[in-house]
């Protein structure tokens, strides 16, 4: 058991798109750990292969060598050890906000009775702030309320980890921030393990405890970030570390450009 | 006290929607009358013009002047629920028909008798050949009750099996295709002496009119569904059983009910081409057989009912199909 310290183990992992004969290497031999109960962030420009990193680890793809280990067991496909919650909105349009709750709450594979059941979906639609919603369908909701059914399904499944790939991609700035501010309080409030894909360099550190910046197929560098939680936007932003952060950050975003364009840029 | 304010509440309300209900616009108002002095000029002519030529067979009008009553009724229910002015304009036009026919027949400008009936003489068949025309009727959407729920339900099943799953479909598709280029019809001829008996040749010819437009109809919408929503149930752990039951069937389910009002069109055409070739039962048999004794007033009758079953048939799904399906994509 020691040896498996690690809740995620990312093990020399390669993956390559083949479009038309053409070869596209995605990732190539990139290797990560990552603690129970840690929120990391996986940051890069697009095309650096981060959301294909997700790929693998919800399952959907399927690493062309190397291995992806939880809790010390090789992965091999989706399962419900891992929630997801994806960049497009992804809700079931049949269901109502509170069937598509009441959906992962089964997938679950918890034995709940059906007074369980509905208690559950309405605690986690309240712990998003819809439990007025319930009975709406997806449809009826604005792009961030989706988003927000789609966190409170994902946290039905009561994985012990949470992976979202770009979840608040779509979503305008201000409702973005109380979107943030809301995943930082729910993973921390249910011990979750998150890995959570961006390209935005305020979202991962408003909200990670480690940030791995990605250059196309490698991984770039990985910082610590040190800051206390819950953080909160307004004050972040005053701080100093925030400042040094923030310049690390975009100048290792930026680093590979000027290496590509051979010119010295001035931040 | 408040259960006082309460009952006055609702009364207010009620009285509000009664009022909004009986509110039409001005032109409106005008519209219905126009609709009630034809349907009144109808009555008039039918019970008081006197006929100018000689005709063969004069027929009790009673039956004629329920019909229109039903007609004016229907007009002005669907005036008052939709607030339309098209629906007093339909009026106008069906009470003009039966004026013009009515006053066309009384005046001799029919001249064959026994092929255009005066319009009361057509209406009269449904007193005499009452007992008949409903047990036929009701004979004709047993089996197309029986033929479609069978061809929906199988139809849907092999389609989600053959949308989810490419090796199936690739040999389904072409042979559905190449089936479906022939009309159902034709295979009744055969199908009568195959079948052991006319009710179930019958439902086969309905069966065979369904089945594939239904499963060609769930493929495609199975190819259509949002790959994301697939990915995300993936990620969920719901497996190939939940896949097409628990996501694909819900997802397609507003196409397969909306195919089925098409289709129940399709399968009552074709049921009364089959009755016609030669299944004895049902309302096609009906017009056959009157057809053979030259009783076109009767045939015109049953042409009539097989336009109000199928009317009544596809307001009946459309009023499922609101009740069902609550979510859009």
């Amino acid at each position: 058991m020691s040896e498996n310290q690690y809740k995620i183990e990312i093990k020399n992992v390669s993956f390559d798109y083949i479009d038309k004969k053409t070869k596209f290497e995605a990732l190539s031999n990139v290797s990560l750990q990552i603690r129970e109960g840690e929120f990391v962030c996986i940051l890069g420009s697009s095309g650096c292969g981060k959301s294909t990193l997700l790929s693998l680890l919800n399952g959907l793809n399927k690493a062309k060598s190397g291995e992806i280990l939880i809790d010390g067991t090789p992965i091999n496909g989706p399962g419900i050890n891992r929630a997801v919650v994806f960049q497009h909105y992804s809700l079931f349009p049949w269901l109502t906000v509170k069937g598509n709750v009441l959906f992962g709450i089964k997938q679950s594979g918890k034995k709940y009775s059906r007074k369980e059941r509905n208690e559950l979906a309405q605690h986690y639609l309240n712990s998003v702030d819809l439990g007025g919603s319930a009975n709406k369908y997806p449809s009826q909701l604005s792009g961030g309320m989706q988003q927000r059914v789609a966190v409170a399904r994902a946290l039905a499944l009561e994985s012990d980890i949470l992976l979202l790939d770009e979840p608040f991609g779509a979503i305008d700035p201000r409702l973005r921030l109380e979107l943030q501010e809301l995943v930082s309080r729910l993973s921390v409030e249910n011990k979750k393990t998150v890995v959570f894909v961006t390209h935005d360099i305020d979202e991962a550190i408003l909200l990670a405890d480690r940030i791995v910046v990605m250059e196309p197929a490698r991984i770039r560098t990985i910082l610590d970030i040190d800051l206390p939680h819950p953080r909160v936007r307004d004050e972040l932003v005053k701080r100093d570390e925030y400042e040094k952060l923030h310049f690390q950050l975009i100048s290792s975003f930026y680093d590979h450009l000027t290496e590509t364009i051979d010119t010295e840029v001035v931040l | 006290m408040s259960s006082a304010v309460a009952k006055k509440n609702i009364l207010h309300t009620v009285g509000g929607y009664i009022k909004s209900f009986f509110r039409l616009e001005k032109g409106m108002y005008i519209e219905l009358a126009t609709a009630t002095v034809l349907f009144s000029v109808n009555i008039i002519l039918t019970l008081n013009m006197p006929y100018f030529t000689e005709h063969k067979a004069i027929y009790e009008s009673t039956p004629y002047i329920v019909l229109l009553t039903i007609a004016w009724l229907l007009c002005a229910i669907h005036l008052f629920f939709s607030k339309k002015k098209s629906a007093s304009d339909l009026s106008i036009v069906i009470f003009g028909f039966f004026i013009l026919w009515e006053v066309a027949y009384k005046l001799g400008w029919v001249q064959n008798d026994l092929l255009i009936p005066s319009p009361e003489g057509l209406f009269h068949v449904f007193v005499e050949k009452n007992e008949e025309i409903i047990s036929d009727v009701i004979g004709s959407i047993q089996l197309l009750f029986i033929g479609v729920l069978l061809a929906i339900v199988l139809g849907t099943l092999l389609g989600l099996l053959a949308g989810w799953i490419a090796r199936i479909r690739e040999v389904l598709l072409p042979i559905s295709n190449a089936i479906t280029l022939i009309p159902p019809l034709m295979f009744s001829a055969y199908l009568i002496m195959l079948m052991p008996s006319f009710r179930d040749a019958a439902v086969a010819v309905i069966f065979l009119a369904v089945f594939w437009p239904t499963f060609q109809g769930t493929v495609s919408r199975v190819g259509q569904i949002d790959k994301k929503i697939i990915e995300a149930a993936k990620t969920m752990g719901v497996g190939t059983v939940g896949m097409l039951f628990k996501v694909i069937f819900p997802y397609c389910l507003p196409g397969i009910i909306g195919s089925v009002s098409r289709s129940l069109r399709g399968a009552f055409m074709c049921l009364s081409g089959a009755e016609m070739l030669g299944i004895n039962l049902g309302i096609g048999f009906f017009i056959e057989k009157y057809k053979s004794f030259a009783d076109y007033r009767c045939v015109l009758a049953g042409i009539f009912t097989v336009g109000v079953i199928t009317t009544v048939i596809d307001i009946i799904v459309k009023k499922i199909e609101k009740k069902v399906i609550k979510w859009k994509d």
